[in-house]
């Protein structure tokens, strides 16, 4: 413990992101918090794995470094794999983790403990962590829900991300980017009945309160506040009035698509802003795929880079790109390169982190991380901190447990830190 | 027509290979792969004796052609190089005969011209034995397969065949292969892996694999026959489950009879002969686990596929008896008709 701090120190630190007292309003650390509340964070999860060496950490010339060249990027001494030639131009606002090494190789536990930043088992689920950073952080102004999930496919509401913290903390899925269906009023209802129905929703809703636990109820509320909140900002869904330049520079997959409407949601305020993109799992066919997957990575997540701070939003926002874990450095028989959570990578950008560089490295073979491993309990701290909350004083409150917000035995990626 | 292989000999390999061919007199294999290296062995007519490496290539050296009447071997890489060789010797070299990956090379039938395709997407012609470019073509997409006769017949990643003058300024025909193709998600699954005329020219066919799902992906090898006068789709060949994945190579018996090796998910994989006038293999071998070339000898007699050891998946670290970080490897497999 750091000499320094006095015990109210500690005990603001938890209450004041809790909710804590009034008292605590003329506290610096109050106001320091109030400060963070306009910060986001856009987290893109390339679901399946992307592979280390054809992207940030490439080997060319080595026995299992593939068939592809590097690149130099835009800062010296840097090179990326030359299917990402956008983003090696804009390497001087990233921050790439080299030496990420991680327990799990399966997707089943694999992209749980990812997301959950794999905390010590204390019988109860943490919260992934948009969920974490929407607890945290709050709702921002915006009025928007704190935590939604741009993805392909289906949507719906994930109760079960914000794990131990409630289901009003979950994640808000929007499925091919698109709102949800009936989100507007149906045009047979006037606004006058719409208000006169949701009064009488309130009213059922506190004799079903009165019955239920708290957390349920705020949770059941919040869904429809949400809606509403939609309802007026259904705009941002739309990409159709974007000028057609924007909607080619980041692409017309899906991807691209998608990254388009988070930009649009970071935009609006939203507080936490996750895009996946499925089918990173190239256990075969490896390097064909990779030809044409990673430049449509490339030019979705730069064109984002370059709109955020052209807009001056990556000065507060965070940026965190990663996936469950790397690829094996051996190619298998059907040309694919298999799980590997030995060595991988994970890039940053934005709030809270350093631009420019590369931290931690791997051996000449790709196959072991040579300098400090980090597991992704680091990267959960080095997150937080990059976000104003100190990872170490600030705990999640579980109905009055007071729990660790980030594995305890681990530390920052403070190479990491600005 | 009908053959029956009979294996007689199984050799290692140190890395895995992708590519392999006999030399125009036989007495020498050459094979290509996962590594910036050109392997060679001496043949016999019993078994392969492994002769010096060709080294200074780069990335993956990625394919191969011999001469059809001299001792040269024309060799690419994935960063780009082409290069001629006779011997130990290099007669003309390329170092970026294309912007990276330089798909399949393919001789003329009389040895006067090579053609290259790659992942820039152009097809060039070359002089063979001055390495001088004669012509060059723009397709636009990932070229992944050539033949060159007369004319050239190339085909993308989307499944377009087209055939074109000699000189590459006229299109003579168009192909619809995009069966071949399917995009999943963010993964464009390109199927097309080899491209040969049979019939004296008159049926091109376009090998490779029907994709279903990507990442694995799961897909089903494929054989399509076209009719070179109109470009009309004749029959469609598939064999194996979506399994069974790629047909990666595809040659002719000089009896008429079609030989191809396939890989899918690891520890699939099969040897398969075909008459070309049936819609069913006549003979199958599933021993070998998945196949990527298959070098028919001068002789007709012997043949060698190159497979992938058993054990090649796997997520995690998978490491030898010495605790060494496993690399994969690709048994030769020599068989005799």
């Amino acid at each position: 413990m750091n000499p320094l701090c006095s015990p109210r120190d500690h005990t603001l630190s938890r209450r004041a992101f809790l909710g804590g007292g009034l008292g605590l309003l003329a506290s610096p650390l109050f106001a320091e918090a109030m400060k963070q509340r306009d910060k986001q964070v856009l987290f893109v999860w390339l679901d399946g794995g992307m592979s280390q060496l054809e992207t940030w950490d490439p080997k060319p010339n080595t026995e299992f470094g593939g068939p592809f060249r590097s690149i130099p990027t835009s800062v010296p001494g840097i090179h990326f794999g030359e299917l990402m030639p956008k983003l090696a131009k804009q390497m001087h606002k990233l921050c790439v983790v080299r030496s990420m090494s991680t327990k799990d190789n399966a997707h089943s536990s694999g992209v749980d403990r990812i997301q959950r930043g794999d905390p010590k088992n204390r019988g109860v689920p943490y919260p992934h962590f948009g969920a974490g950073v929407a607890k945290l952080l709050g709702p921002g102004t915006s009025g928007l829900p704190p935590y939604v999930w741009i993805k392909p496919g289906s949507g719906g509401f994930r109760a079960e991300d914000a794990g131990f913290l409630g289901p009003k903390y979950g994640s808000l899925a929007f499925g091919d980017g698109k709102p949800p269906d009936n989100l507007l009023r149906h045009p047979d209802i006037s606004a006058e009945q719409d208000a006169a129905r949701n009064e009488l929703r309130q009213m059922l809703d506190q004799r079903f309160a009165k019955q239920r636990e708290k957390r349920v109820v705020e949770a059941n509320a919040s869904v429809f506040d949400m809606a509403e909140k939609l309802m007026a900002r259904a705009d941002i869904f739309d990409t159709s009035k974007l000028p057609e330049r924007d909607r080619d520079r980041y692409g017309r997959h899906d991807l691209g698509q998608h990254m388009l409407v988070a930009r649009q949601m970071l935009e609006a305020g939203v507080r936490f802003v996750k895009v996946t993109s499925y089918g990173w799992d190239t256990h075969g066919d490896h390097f064909n795929s990779q030809t044409t997957m990673v430049p449509k990575f490339d030019q979705a997540f730069s064109a984002m880079l370059e709109d955020l701070e052209s807009s001056g939003l990556l000065k507060t926002t965070l940026v965190i790109c990663l996936s469950e874990f790397g690829r094996t450095p051996r190619i298998n028989g059907h040309v694919g390169r298999d799980h590997w959570p030995e060595a991988w990578s994970i890039a940053m950008a934005g709030h809270g982190v350093k631009h420019g560089m590369v931290v931690g490295e791997t051996n000449e073979r790709g196959t072991e991380v040579k300098s400090q491993p980090f597991d992704i309990g680091a990267a959960f701290h080095t997150w937080y901190q990059a976000l104003g909350i100190d990872s170490h004083k600030v705990e999640f409150d579980n109905a009055g447990q007071p729990l660790p917000i980030a594995h305890d035995d681990m530390l920052p990626i403070k190479e990491a830190l600005a | 027509m009908k053959l029956e292989p009979k294996q007689i000999a199984e050799f290692k390999s140190e890395r895995q290979i992708s590519a392999a061919r006999f030399s125009h007199d036989g007495s020498m294999l050459a094979a290509v792969g996962y590594e910036p290296i050109v392997r060679r062995w001496a043949f016999d007519g019993k078994a392969v004796t492994p002769l010096p490496a060709i080294e200074g290539f780069h990335g993956y050296s990625t394919a191969l052609a011999f001469h059809p009447k001299q001792p040269r071997l024309f060799v690419a890489d994935s960063w780009g190089q082409l290069r001629c060789i006779e011997g130990e010797k290099t007669l003309w070299q390329h170092e970026s005969a294309h912007d990276g990956w330089l798909r399949q090379i393919a001789a003329s039938p009389d040895g006067s011209r090579i053609a290259t395709c790659g992942k820039d997407g152009f097809v060039r012609v070359w002089d063979a034995a001055t390495g001088k470019k004669l012509a060059e073509h723009q397709a636009g997409e990932d070229v992944y397969a050539l033949t060159l006769t007369d004319s050239i017949t190339f085909g993308d990643m989307r499944g377009r065949i087209e055939t074109w003058d000699v000189d590459l300024k006229k299109k003579q025909r168009s192909f619809d292969a995009s069966v071949l193709y399917k995009l999943d998600r963010l993964q464009d699954l390109g199927g097309l892996r080899v491209l040969l005329f049979i019939d004296g020219g008159k049926t091109l066919l376009a090998a490779g694999t029907t994709p279903q799902n990507g990442a694995t992906p799961q897909s089903i090898p494929t054989i399509l026959f076209f009719d070179t006068a109109t470009g009309k789709l004749t029959k469609t060949v598939t064999h194996g489950t979506n399994k069974e994945g790629y047909v990666h190579d595809l040659v002719q018996h000089p009896n008429g009879c079609l030989m191809a090796v396939t890989a899918g998910t690891p520890g699939s994989g099969q040897l398969f002969l075909l008459d070309p006038a049936e819609k069913e293999a006549f003979h199958e071998n599933k021993k070998m686990a998945n196949c990527h070339a298959l070098a028919l000898h001068p002789d007709g007699k012997h043949f060698v596929v190159t497979s992938t050891n058993r054990d090649s998946n796997g997520n995690g670290k998978s490491l030898t008896k010495d605790g060494a970080y496993k690399t994969n490897t690709s048994p030769l497999h020599l068989f005799e008709v």
